[in-house]
């Protein structure tokens, strides 16, 4: 159901995905994140096109953190401010973390191999429904995720619309 | 054995040299100075070269100890440079071939440097950074021909020091280049310019007038010393130098790098040139000040060897041009 | 701490295929994130000065993912950017399988002489020609034009063969009409020292660059200039 994978740059870490539909809890779970009490990034999952995109701004914000030039307080934070197109960290949090009415959630975890509790603490705390991370492309606003991205029909000519997403992400300090 | 004598006038300097089979016998020269702030006009150094060209040829000769019934040949510069100092030197040229009843064989200056090179240096068949006065070119040999590929697309590196040594009036005595490169020696502070690579050619016009535009002020506001400038100035365009030749090397998947033309012989160049060739597992060649400024030896030697491959030039094709492409001469010397 | 971040990313290249070294890069080939994926490493150049070479070696890492970017919004095909280290300067982007440079294309297409191969590099030579209007309206100067920096790529179904820009190392955003000739200029002299005896072809490119823009008809009369400055100049000395 969920995916862990590790990243090339950084071997001792994991990232975990899990994806929950029908979610009631929302803003107890955002409120949870806030206070640190969730160790996870709850992003809105239908601004999202696959679960690379996740792992490209992850992978970005555990660079930063290691040179400490992360834009924002924490790892979490960041990996949300990295799958916004644009520099502003209050506009990134609104597209992309969590509101108190979403439904659907992608939660990220990065942990160490062992560390398995993490995971059933999210489980426990989440009051919605576990789907395959795969399914997420069932969940993914489309025309939303084109509009805020500006993502011109022009530009998917020459590659999907994941291709034009990430480009973004991976270039905007410099734009 | 084949004894050429080589004049070049196609600048401001004015030399005769006598190669037989590779060895230099002599290689007299004058140098046209001019006081600090101006430039060599073409009627001026002509009248320069005018004045000392029967001083040096007789030089010539008597340094090689030589008779003219000794010379084989007769080679002379047809090209590229300045039109009247050109038109001087081939006229006694064309005169003593007569005199001696000896054939004439005109030369391209470019190729007079990358043969001249290449005898001094033993280099076999390297990428050749040419650079002087008058150009600025990555040459690599294929197919008879000495190819371009690349090259400045305005003013050249040379033209660029020089102009830029007459701005704050550094003296033309032995020459702006050498000056420059002393002051350069002082300089610590790093004060950035523009530098322009596209592909593999370089453009030095913007670097220079922006300096033009800002030596002054800076000098004038103390912000930075002369030699600051100086140095600033010599690792841009030297950096931008090393860049375009890595990438012909590249290009051409090349381990030779043979430095050719009066700028060639500046030391800081010639290191710069070697971090790199180290770095690619490459060889460096240079030559020093005898060599890499024009000189008759040059002309000579290249003569020597277009006349062994059979190549002579007539008395009514001896004219001279101002403008005359590296790789437009065809190479008949070389496999 | 940042030198630690860069020994990561150059840790990892150690565990890449070096794919070539290079003027001023070295490019390896290796996966990333789980998708094949290309490095590319702007290494210090020992010979600039050090400051130059940091100021240079940040500008163009920079210039490079800005004008892929530019490229890719304007449905011109560049490779993907999935990360940026400017720490150690390297730039990962998605590798372009299944492809082959536009030189080997012409070169073997040459080699086989048949006259089919004219129609075909013709085809090719008016695409290069449409993509780089194209490009030259979006004000993108790529700085390095050769056929070596051009991919075809296979398209997964039927579709038409693909044409890829790479390497914006040199690259830089610019209005002006003497870049956009100075560009082609590069190109030109790339593509007729590589690729012998084909003038007629550049002529097509050239031809179908002036038919795909308004804007070209000032960049070829630059062209013009630019050419006959290369030609003309005095050269003394």
């Amino acid at each position: 159901m969920h995916l862990s994978q590790t990243l090339e740059l950084f071997p001792d870490l994991t990232v975990t995905q899990i994806l929950f539909k029908e979610v009631q809890n929302a803003a107890e779970l955002r409120q949870n994140a806030v206070e640190g009490i969730i160790k996870g990034a709850l992003i809105k999952a239908n601004m999202l096109v696959s679960p690379f995109q996740v792992l490209v701004a992850t992978n970005k914000a555990l660079h930063l953190q290691k040179q400490s030039q992360m834009k924002t307080r924490g790892l979490f934070s960041e990996i949300i401010f990295n799958l916004s197109p644009t520099n502003n960290i209050s506009e990134a949090f609104k597209r992309f973390g969590i509101s108190d009415g979403d439904n659907s959630v992608l939660v990220v975890l990065v942990h160490n191999k062992e560390e398995s509790q993490l995971m059933s603490d999210i489980l426990t705390k989440v009051d919605g429904v576990q789907i395959p991370v795969d399914d997420l492309s069932s969940i993914s606003d489309l025309e939303k995720i084109k509009k805020l991205y500006k993502v011109s029909p022009r530009e998917e000519k020459c590659g999907t619309l994941l291709d034009a997403v990430v480009c973004r992400m991976a270039t905007k300090d410099v734009m | 054995m084949t004894v050429v004598i080589g004049f070049e006038g196609s600048a401001n300097k004015i030399g005769i040299g006598i190669i037989r089979d590779g060895e230099v016998l002599s290689n007299p020269r004058r140098t046209y100075i001019t006081p600090p702030g101006e430039g060599f006009q073409p009627s001026d150094t002509a009248r320069h070269h005018r004045s000392v060209i029967l001083t040096v040829l007789k030089e010539a000769l008597e340094q090689a100890g030589l008779k003219s019934s000794d010379i084989d040949c007769v080679a002379y510069t047809k090209g590229p440079g300045m039109g009247a100092p050109l038109v001087t030197v081939a006229l006694v040229a064309r005169t003593v071939a007569q005199l001696w009843g000896k054939p004439l064989v005109g030369v391209n200056h470019c190729i007079g440097h990358i043969e001249m090179g290449r005898l001094i240096t033993k280099a076999n068949n390297p990428t050749v950074l040419y650079v002087s006065g008058g150009n600025t070119q990555v040459i690599a040999y294929s197919e008879r021909r000495y190819r371009i590929f690349g090259e400045t697309i305005d003013i050249a590196v040379g033209n660029c020091l020089d102009r830029f040594a007459r701005v704050i009036k550094i003296s033309n005595d032995p020459s702006p280049g050498y000056n420059i490169e002393q002051m350069a020696k002082k300089g610590s502070q790093y004060v950035e310019l523009p530098y322009t690579v596209k592909g593999m050619d370089v453009s030095f016009s913007g670097i220079l007038s922006y300096i033009e535009e800002a030596a002054n002020k800076m000098l004038g506001s103390r912000q930075c010393t002369a030699e600051d400038l100086c140095f600033s100035l010599q690792e841009t365009v030297f950096a931008m130098l090393v860049e375009i030749t890595e990438r012909a090397m590249a290009h051409c998947s090349s381990q030779e790098v043979l430095i050719v033309g009066g700028v060639g012989c500046n030391l800081r160049l010639q290191e710069m040139m070697g971090v790199m060739c180290k770095e690619r597992g490459a060889k460096l060649f240079a030559t020093d000040e005898r060599f890499c400024i024009d000189n008759g030896a040059m002309i000579a030697q290249a003569g020597w060897e277009m006349f062994r491959s059979g190549q002579v030039t007539e008395l009514e094709d001896s004219w001279i041009t101002q403008r005359y492409r590296t790789d437009e001469v065809e190479v008949t010397w070389r496999d | 701490m940042a030198k630690n971040s860069e020994m990561q990313t150059l840790d990892f290249l150690r565990t890449a295929e070096l794919l070539k070294q290079g003027a001023e890069a070295r490019v390896y080939r290796s996966v990333f994130l789980g998708k094949p994926t290309i490095v590319k490493e702007r290494f210090p150049k020992r010979y600039r000065h050090p400051v130059l070479d940091e100021k240079l070696t940040h500008r163009r890492t920079v210039q490079e993912v800005r004008s892929i970017l530019r490229c890719r919004k304007a449905g011109i095909s560049a490779p993907v950017v999935y990360f940026v280290d400017y720490t150690s300067h390297c730039i990962f982007l998605e590798e372009i399988t299944d492809s082959s440079t536009v030189r080997d294309h012409i070169a073997s297409a040459q080699l086989s002489g048949s006259s089919c191969p004219d129609v075909e590099l013709e085809h090719l030579v008016k695409k290069m020609g449409h993509i780089l209007a194209k490009m030259h309206d979006e004000d993108v100067i790529h700085g390095d034009l050769t056929t070596s920096n051009m991919l075809l790529r296979r398209p997964p179904e039927d579709g038409e063969t693909d044409l890829v820009l790479i390497d914006f190392g040199l690259s830089y955003i610019s209005t002006l009409p003497e870049d956009k000739a100075v560009d082609l200029y590069v190109l030109e002299k790339a593509f007729l020292s590589t690729h012998p005896s084909t003038e007629a072809l550049f002529e097509t490119l050239l031809k179908s660059y002036t038919a795909s823009s308004q804007k070209s008809e000032a960049v070829i009369k630059k062209l013009d200039e630019v050419r006959l400055r290369g030609r003309k100049r005095s050269m003394v000395g």
